[in-house]
């Protein structure tokens, strides 16, 4: 019986995200021109004047590798900005409302953590569409399979959201740390540039080996491009699943011991 | 008018001031402007072309400069949304000073902050890039002068559009993609012309971010040369944003 009003619980919270995403159309509209601008005018000035030097990296299409990495950034970016959502629902008292349903503590987490995943997946399907007919499609399992680890990135990187902003509870502190997650991280891992090229740079390429980013452009490149991308890779297929499921089960327990833990006590700045 | 110049010079002097406190939201814009030199194009230097550009990382560090000035000058819009927000402006629209120098005080502020803002990134492009003489100092000057009013006007106008965090954000975003994405920071004019019609390439040479980063390499000694015109344009482009962003900033400020 508990176990069913939990998993009710869940499902509230998971539709309370998805009803918030759809009510902000123009923002995801606007978000669709922006990708549109940068795969078209930003990807396609950088793929005329990539060359790759060295055998490992011959044959390979920069516009392509580029395509699936500029999908990835916008879905951190897209999962990074539950963290303005959530610094917004402090400011107006949503989050003590939250804590003053009769769901658990833990249920709560899990839901809001699923619930922005999800958000964060359908609101970058349109991205995802536009990278696939760009790229001329792909088999039918690398889609499912790319789509999978989507969604299990982005509940790992909301998770990571809900840890920090409730940790921080500061408005500007979530402005500026977010803003600099997002720039950092990104540079910081394969998006726009394989790991033999970060090789030659020690501290980047072992901040890219440890980045969940990198594990997760380069097990897409590798689902529909294996045998141009298996040797640039980070790690083996198998192992970057694990990674990704490993850093969303980490970051949602993250999430709800300080939603258990810290959370009460001490306003919101 | 006397007294209306001073209003605009204390608002322009509290923005100054306010700037300071933000100290953990500087060091974290500076960090991401350096990013974009010590690793985004040390690491793309590998797998540029160097017949388009031969040193990527000198290449950026001059562009890194106008996105500094944008991102300084937009700290001043992220303000003045959260007062609009939080009602602040209530009380600045009270106080006995008329509404332009309300307008002329927080653009001031806005672009004295970037000036301030944008020096740490001159000092990297002298050791980096190389040492302007007298008229390429002037002129370097006088593009980041104009650069940092016409950015902060257009920071306050987008900022104050709307009361909503997330949307504010975006745009702030989405301003800054099209700004440089349609500009010659990241890649030369002849790259532009390999991918895009003439015409297109053509116009991106023309907007002021890219008119600013010509000037900024030739001020340099990256590039040999600068478009006669450039300084003119930059000007004509500055008169214009600052009056449009100026009419749209009194318009949202007062919920008209």
């Amino acid at each position: 019986m508990s176990l069913r009003r939990d998993l009710e619980a869940l499902l509230l919270l998971v539709r309370w995200d998805l009803t918030r995403m759809w009510r902000r159309k123009v923002f995801v509209v606007m978000r669709v021109v922006w990708f549109a601008v940068q795969v078209t005018v930003f990807g396609l000035a950088l793929a005329a004047m990539v060359r790759f030097r060295g055998a490992v990296a011959q044959g390979i299409d920069y516009y392509h590798f580029y395509l699936l990495g500029v999908y990835t950034s916008m879905l951190f970016s897209i999962s990074v900005s539950n963290a303005y959502e959530v610094a917004e629902e402090f400011e107006e008292g949503i989050i003590e409302y939250h804590l003053s349903l009769p769901i658990k503590r833990s249920v709560l987490t899990v839901g809001r953590s699923i619930g922005g995943g999800l958000a964060a997946f359908f609101f970058t399907l349109p991205m995802y569409a536009m990278v696939l007919a760009l790229m001329g499609g792909g088999p039918p399992l690398a889609m499912a399979a790319s789509l999978g680890a989507a969604l299990v990135f982005s509940v790992g990187v909301v998770g990571l959201v809900l840890s920090v902003v409730l940790s921080v509870k500061s408005g500007d502190a979530t402005d500026i740390l977010f803003g600099l997650i997002d720039a950092i991280i990104i540079r910081l891992s394969t998006v726009f540039y394989p790991s033999v090229v970060l090789a030659r740079y020690a501290p980047y390429y072992y901040a890219a080996l440890a980045n969940p980013i990198s594990h997760f452009v380069d097990f897409a490149r590798t689902l529909f491009f294996f045998e141009e991308y298996r040797a640039l890779a980070v790690a083996d297929p198998l192992l970057m699943l694990s990674y990704l499921l490993g850093f969303a089960a980490g970051l949602v327990s993250a999430a709800v011991y300080v939603v258990e833990r810290k959370l009460e006590g001490g306003g919101w700045r | 008018m006397m007294e209306a110049a001073r209003a605009a010079l204390f608002f322009a002097y509290r923005d100054l001031l306010r700037f300071w406190k933000f100290k953990h939201w500087l060091a974290s814009q500076i960090v991401m402007n350096l990013a974009d030199v010590v690793i985004f194009a040390l690491v793309f230097s590998n797998i540029v072309n160097r017949q388009y550009i031969p040193d990527y990382v000198k290449f950026m560090a001059t562009g890194v400069l106008a996105a500094s000035i944008f991102a300084s000058s937009f700290s001043i819009g992220r303000e003045v949304g959260a007062e609009i927000r939080r009602e602040v402006s209530h009380y600045l629209l009270a106080l006995p000073a008329p509404r332009y120098a309300l307008i002329a005080g927080r653009v001031l502020g806005g672009t004295l902050r970037g000036l301030v803002y944008q020096l740490a990134f001159i000092a990297l492009n002298v050791v980096l890039v190389g040492v302007p003489n007298l008229s390429q100092a002037l002129a370097i000057a006088y593009t980041s002068l104009l650069l940092s009013a016409a950015m902060s006007a257009l920071a306050i106008a987008i900022s104050t559009s709307t009361r909503d965090f997330n949307l504010q954000a975006t745009f702030r975003a989405l301003t800054y993609y099209t700004l440089f994405f349609f500009s010659s920071v990241f890649y030369p004019k002849e790259v532009l012309a390999l991918r895009f019609p003439q015409p297109v390439a053509e116009a991106v040479v023309h907007t002021p971010v890219s008119l600013a980063a010509e000037v900024y390499r030739w001020g340099f000694g990256y590039s040999s040369s600068v478009s006669p015109t450039a300084l003119f344009e930059i000007t004509a482009w500055a008169v214009a944003l600052l009056a449009v962003a100026s009419l749209l900033y009194a318009r949202n400020v007062s919920g008209k």
